[in-house]
């Protein structure tokens, strides 16, 4: 006690002194006149704190202050450390700082050279006690103008400094050491010390967002937090191989960590901080190689020093980002599935057994809300899940599954059969969670699946829902899970959904580059499509290659004498010599044999199928579901003959319909070529609905609502409407030129009066008289002239053909397409809208067929455009608009719904003439405005809170195609204003104001 | 072989249209430029191969029921024609200035209702060009010495007529006899067309040598092609196509039992037809295949020469031209198929009909061939010209 108190008073004299002595210096440079006065004074006090070398200075001060630089008294060197300390740990260091920040900054420091600079003016901050220094350097960076101060001197110098003590000279590093022995200089309390490094660490890490825009680079906080954790990391683990014991402030280490992370950084740290344990890793697992077990990590000091910094890190949202950033810095960098089990090890699993906070990260937000690679997804399972190393797995294969893989499974399960979450979820998402699940499958057994609750019954469930929707990717998902799942339950019987995935492994990542793109690529999934299909008619092709192979084969080959079996055999002998010879000798006894040439022996069997040339014929044939070849060589002709158009097609037209629709396709054509034949039918049915839309169409929308359907029928009905549709609105109309033939004819031809005229096609040749070799006497001359091959002729055939119209009547005719579609559109579209939200047996549009009623409303948008511009158009609009203003229609669970109506919306607002909405609002007729209206703040709202990815940016180009219809309106509207002055001034302000907030 | 590039197959040089039914057969004059065609509903038609007109036309048969078959042969006579319809009754025809008599120089009641065309017999061109006169007289003079021998083997009375009808055709025009399945449809009936009565009926029930041979379960006799083999001596021989693919060779001396089964086919025979020489022929059945075979009458033996696979079955009719180079194939598929006769192979596929051909003929001059068709058209060809 004695000793303390005697210290005690010591350090009180000591620290009075030091005060005393910046008072002294803080006036001489208040006083100061000179630069060099300043320099002397800074010096005075400086040589007394730190080991200045006074000689360095000299050289760039004049004669006078020389003297008195190196005359100073010097301390020894343990009253100088009482100094240092008693100067930093008190009042004197801010009070000078202050004086040094400001004054000196601003007044002469310019002035300064270099050398004094650096060592009388700088040591105070760089050789300070850096958290100190910090303390006081730091709010000087936010200085704001005051008095008479140079302010962009005085912050450019902070910042100067702090780059120095922190970046140059280690300070953070410095730091963190002095807090760790700053407890044995002083009897401060455990809490005090938290204060006091996380006070600390607080102003390290704000630097980057005090600091000006200007600042240097290396304060921004991209730089200064990797500059920071760099030198913390490898400090560190330098310190650790010389000493061997951890002597840093943990705590510091993890509040810095915290903040970093807490300031949006994590992905600056974590690109530090896995390199460099990656490194750990891989030098442990490369030096003992046969056996890698946890326990050699156990021991090790690094690994140690890792297990601690997570330790001390108690932030619970800071060790939830350094967890998700790790893991995807471990999948940049490729690591391998052993050393990503043992860096997540390494850091975690203390966590991981001890805080439940961890495990539910892992465990839930991991898995249920995130979405990782799947090799990320790989090692949280392995981890978290299964708890043990992957070289476990490949050493002992049946190990003990844990009570978490079932309660897991159980989890994901019950999440992914949720038929919300197939319809909200982003597509990343469920991709995610089905491969989560998938996974977890594959680790369990058949006993173990019957140990778990509902997994069994939401798996099913789950596929069922995902199987009927309209994404390929979300089928995909089902099937494979199903496979997995068949697999578990019977691995000798997999059951494959699809046939794309007949491979051993599934891809898990379903074509979604997640991570690496950020984008969804549904245009993959499509060539993924196309790809299978081309796959399947390229294997029939091959099918039927190798079938007129085997025939051709058999057509060349010569024939078995062991293939016949009958008495008759034994006469049969190789006759191939006696053949020679008969050759030989016919060859001999008649030359002419060589006039025995083969022609053309190919030979096609297109002639033999029997050609339908009635309608009636070919009704009655599709009928006849039984005769499968029939039916195929109706379904060929079938598109031909409705072109052709003939009179009876108007009563068939009905019944035809019908007919071509209730065709099952797939019974009827052979394996691989239904779709050719489905397109057929579908061709044939879009010709009728072309050719005689009011009959065709009247069957068809009643078919579309009848029960005797089913899904695929409507949606094919819905798509024959809509190629209809396009087709009469693009039909093309041949008009005959006008011939301008010479009105009268000259009479000065330059040809005999009795030679035939010259008028005929181009290219004849002239007029030559025939010769007759008759009688003598020939009274009539013959004459002949060669005509050229006619324009559209070709020479073909054996019969000749006779059509009204010859093939060379193109040249005299100009084409002109002309919109067919407006006079047909409400027949398209009113009866189809009218039923939509009725439920009846087997038809249910607004719920389970959804996939009919986004073809539907897909169709209704085809039509508009199709209609765009006429006048029908802006009848059949608000019909249109009321349609999908409906709030089941508008706001269906199923985006493929909500995309088709933002599709019709986007029509409805192409199609409308902007003179029409003009008018519309002058009258008065407030339907289409008001609809109009709907389609923006409708299209807002889907744009703001849509989890769909292609319906909110359908719904921001909806919302500029509105802007730019709204804005052609205003026009239309101001032009009618100078017309006519009844104007509804109202409406007219409203629309120009919702045209000035959109462009804002 | 050297083939030059490959032609288009040739189109027919003329389209006889004027039928109004199927035409089930045709047949050329020997002599002189006509064709004979009967179609199903009866009618004859005569046709100038020359200005490709139709010379008469006449009902031989009721439209019910139709024509099966037209034949002429130079055995038969310059001016004769031979129709067979399907009601049962085979006539022979006078042809006169202006087309056919108007009644048949002679009827037959054959009672047999079934599809196989009859056949006249057929003699190696060999001995026709020798002349008839010195063949015909030798013939029967060796014949008779063995039909004595036959004579004490079967006990038959109804072998008495067809043995003195053979001694008895010492004339110019030979054999007049006329060979189709018969009332029992799976036996061959053969015909004299001098008297107007049945011969002989092969098998020969009866007979010592066939009590063993049973003809019943090959079915019915599909096809019928009579012929005189060389070093016959002037005895018919008969080859018959049945239903279940087997072909009979019929010796009339030995009427009880055929000198050889062959079984080609998997399908009805449907036609057999014989070249010039009498040492070979062609088959076509029902079946996908075409047999080219020879035969060698003093061993009995056939052997298969070729077998041609087709790519669809059925070939109603052959024929091969009389200077044995090639032959014709009539198809179901609405094809006629002309192959090197000797080598067996294709060298025509002939693409007009859009029915079933019916029936190929080549004319005696080896100039024409004919192909009738279910179409009502019988179309000229002139391909490979001697």
């Amino acid at each position: 006690m004695e000793a303390a108190a005697e210290e005690e008073k010591r350090r009180r004299e000591v620290e009075i002194q030091v005060i005393e002595k910046v008072g002294e210096v803080i006036r001489e440079i208040e006083r100061a006149k000179h630069a060099e006065q300043v320099i002397c004074a800074l010096h005075s006090l400086a040589v007394l704190l730190f080991p200045i070398d006074s000689s360095l200075l000299s050289g760039s001060i004049g004669e006078r202050y020389k003297e008195q630089i190196v005359s100073v008294k010097v301390h020894a060197a343990n009253e100088r450390d009482d100094w240092w300390r008693a100067f930093y740990q008190g009042a004197a260091f801010p009070t000078l700082a202050r004086v040094l920040l400001l004054d000196v900054a601003s007044n002469w420091l310019t002035c300064f050279p270099l050398s004094a600079k650096k060592h009388i003016y700088d040591v105070f901050f760089v050789n300070g006690l850096s958290s100190e220094v910090v303390q006081v350097l730091v709010p000087f960076l936010q200085q704001s103008s005051s008095n008479n101060l140079d302010v962009n001197a005085i912050q450019s110098n902070v910042e100067r400094l702090l780059v120095l003590c922190l970046l140059d000279n280690d300070g953070v590093l410095k730091m963190a050491i002095d807090l760790a022995v700053f407890p044995k200089l002083e009897d401060i309390t455990n809490d005090r010390l938290k204060s006091a490094v996380s006070g600390v660490a607080q102003i390290v890490t704000s630097i980057p967002d005090k600091a000006r825009l200007r600042a240097p680079p290396l304060l921004s906080s991209h730089f200064f937090f990797k500059q920071i954790t760099i030198q913390l990391l490898t400090g560190m683990v330098e310190r650790l191989a010389i000493t061997n014991n951890i002597d840093v402030n943990l705590s510091f280490l993890g509040e810095i960590f915290s903040r970093i992370a807490r300031r949006g950084s994590s992905d600056v740290l974590l690109s530090e901080v896995t390199p460099q344990i990656l490194r750990h890793v891989r030098s442990c697992l490369s030096s003992d190689t046969d056996v890698v077990e946890t326990d050699v990590f156990e021991s090790n000091p690094e690994s140690q020093l890792w297990l601690k910094i997570m330790e001390a890190i108690t932030d619970p949202y800071t060790v939830e980002r350094i967890a998700e950033q790790l893991l995807r810095q471990l999948a940049t960098e490729h690591a391998s599935d052993i050393e990503a089990y043992l860096v997540l090890w390494i850091l975690f699993h203390h966590l991981l057994k001890f805080q439940s906070s961890v495990r539910s990260m892992f465990v839930e937000k991991f898995l249920l809300w995130k979405v990782f690679p799947v090799c990320c997804l790989r090692w949280i399972l392995q981890f978290a899940v299964l708890e043990y190393s992957p070289i476990n797995d490949l050493q002992t294969k049946g190990h003990e599954t844990t009570n978490g893989l079932l309660h897991t499974v159980e989890r994901l399960a019950a999440v992914w059969s949720k038929r919300d979450f197939v319809q909200s979820a982003p597509l990343e998402q469920q991709a995610y969670i089905t491969a989560a699940l998938g996974l977890c499958l594959e680790k369990m057994s058949k006993e173990e699946l019957d140990k778990t609750k509902d997994v069994l019954h939401s798996i099913l469930q789950g596929v069922s829902c995902r199987l009927e929707s309209p994404a390929d990717l979300v089928r995909k998902m089902a099937s494979a899970i199903a496979l997995v799942f068949s697999k578990v339950l019977d691995p000798k019987n997999p059951l494959y959904l699809d046939d794309s995935c007949n491979g051993e492994s599934i891809d898990w990542e379903f074509g979604l580059t997640t991570s690496e793109k950020g984008s969804l690529s549904i245009s993959n999934a499509e060539n993924k499509i196309d790809e299978t299909g081309t796959s399947q008619t390229a294997g029939s092709g091959k099918g039927s290659d190798v079938k007129s192979k085997s025939k051709k084969s058999s057509v060349f080959s010569l024939v078995d004498p062991d293939e016949i079996i009958d008495p008759a055999t034994l006469n049969y002998e190789p006759v191939s010599d006696e053949n020679d010879d008969d050759d030989d000798a016919s060859q001999n006894s008649d030359s002419s044999d060589s006039s025995l040439q083969p022609y053309d022996l190919t030979d096609d069997d297109a002639d033999l199928k029997r050609k339908f040339s009635q309608l009636v014929d070919v009704a009655g044939a599709l009928r006849k579901s039984d005769d499968a070849d029939g039916v195929e060589r109706a379904l060929d002709v079938a598109e031909s003959l409705i072109r052709a158009s003939p009179d009876e097609l108007t009563h068939l037209s009905g019944d035809l319909a019908r007919t071509l629709v209730q065709v099952r396709c797939s019974d009827v054509s052979v394996e691989g070529e239904e779709e050719s034949a489905e397109e057929k039918r579908q061709r044939a049915l879009i010709a009728l609905v072309v050719m005689r839309p009011f009959e065709s169409l009247d069957t068809l929308n009643k078919l579309l609502y009848s029960p005797n359907v089913d899904v695929s029928q409507r949606i094919m009905i819905l798509d024959v409407m809509t190629l209809a549709a396009e087709e009469l609105a693009n039909a093309k109309t041949m008009k005959r030129k006008h011939q301008t033939g010479p009105l009268i004819s000259t009479i000065s031809e330059p040809q005999p009066w009795f030679l035939p005229s010259n008028t005929g096609p181009l290219g004849a040749g002239s007029w030559k008289q025939v010769s007759d070799t008759g009688t003598l006497l020939n009274w009539s001359n013959r004459y002949e002239r060669e005509l050229p091959l006619k324009g559209g002729h070709v020479k073909r055939g054996k019969t000749r053909r006779w059509s009204l119209r010859s093939g060379n009547l193109h040249e005299n005719q100009i084409e002109w397409s002309q919109n067919k579609f407006p006079l047909y559109a409400a027949a398209f579209m009113l009866p189809a809208m009218q039923g939509f939200d009725k439920k009846r047996h087997g038809v249910d549009l607004l719920g389970r067929d959804f996939l009919v009623l986004g073809k539907l409303i897909y169709m209704l948008g085809v039509c508009m455009k199709c209609a765009s511009m006429h006048p029908e158009a802006s009848a059949l609009a608000p019909l249109l608009l009321d349609m999908l203003r409906s709030r089941e229609v508008s706001q269906h669970k199923e985006a493929y719904v909500r995309r088709a109506v933002l599709f019709s919306a986007s029509c409805v607002l192409v199609a409308l003439h902007p003179s029409s909405i003009a008018s519309s609002l002058v009258e008065g007729n407030i339907e289409i405005s008001e609809g109009l209206e709907w389609i923006r703040t409708w299209a807002l709202h889907v744009a703001d809170s849509d989890t769909d990815r292609e319906c909110y940016t359908m719904a921001v180009s909806c919302l500029q195609l509105h802007s730019e219809v709204a804005l052609l309106a205003s026009r239309a509207l101001e032009s009618a204003e100078t017309d006519s002055y009844t104007v509804n001034a109202h409406q007219c302000i409203d629309m120009e104001q919702r045209q000035k907030a959109r462009r804002r | 072989m050297v083939s030059k590039s490959k032609r288009p197959p040739p189109d027919p040089v003329a389209v006889l249209r004027g039928h109004r039914a199927s035409v089930s057969d045709a047949c050329f004059h020997p002599t002189r430029p006509i064709l004979f065609t009967g179609s199903s509903d009866g009618e004859l038609r005569i046709w100038d191969t020359i200005q490709h007109r139709t010379v008469s036309s006449s009902w031989a048969h009721s439209a019910a029921h139709g024509i099966i078959a037209v034949a002429c042969s130079s055995l038969l006579g310059t001016y004769k024609v031979i129709s067979q319809g399907r009601d049962g009754t085979v006539k022979c025809w006078d042809i006169e200035e202006g087309g056919l008599s108007r009644t048949p120089s002679l009827q037959i009641t054959t009672n047999s209702y079934h599809f196989c065309k009859l056949s006249l017999p057929k003699k190696p061109i060999a001995n026709t060009k020798q002349g008839n006169e010195t063949v015909g007289i030798g013939l029967p003079c060796d014949s008779r010495g063995k039909t004595a021998n036959d004579q004490e083997k079967c006990s038959n009375t109804s072998e008495d007529p067809f043995q003195g009808g053979l001694t008895e055709e010492t004339s110019v025009e030979g054999l007049k006899y006329v060979a189709m399945a018969g009332e029992q449809s799976s036996e061959v009936e053969l015909w004299d067309l001098t008297t107007g009565e049945r011969t002989v009926r092969l098998p020969q029930y009866g007979s010592a040598d066939s009590s063993s041979f049973s003809i019943k379960q090959r079915g019915m006799c599909m096809a019928v092609e009579s012929f005189l083999p060389p070093r016959s001596e002037g005895f018919l021989n008969v080859l018959a196509g049945y239903e279940d693919g087997s072909i009979l060779w019929w010796d009339i001396r030995q009427p009880g039992i055929p000198v050889t089964s062959l079984k080609f086919h998997s399908e009805p025979v449907l036609s057999l037809c014989i070249d010039g020489s009498c040492n070979g022929g062609i088959s076509g059945a029902a079946d996908d295949k075409i047999i080219f075979y020879n035969l060698d009458y003093p061993t009995g033996s056939c052997v298969v020469k070729k077998e041609i696979i087709l790519e669809r079955p059925g070939i109603s009719s052959t024929s091969i031209r009389p200077d044995c180079k090639v032959a014709a194939t009539a198809g179901w598929d609405h094809r006629v198929r002309i192959y090197n006769y000797r080598k067996g192979s294709p060298l025509a596929i002939l693409k007009y009909h859009h029915a079933t051909c019916n029936s190929v003929s080549y004319s005696t001059n080896c100039k024409l061939m004919a192909s009738a068709s279910e179409d009502t058209t019988v179309a000229l060809w002139e391909l490979y010209p001697p």
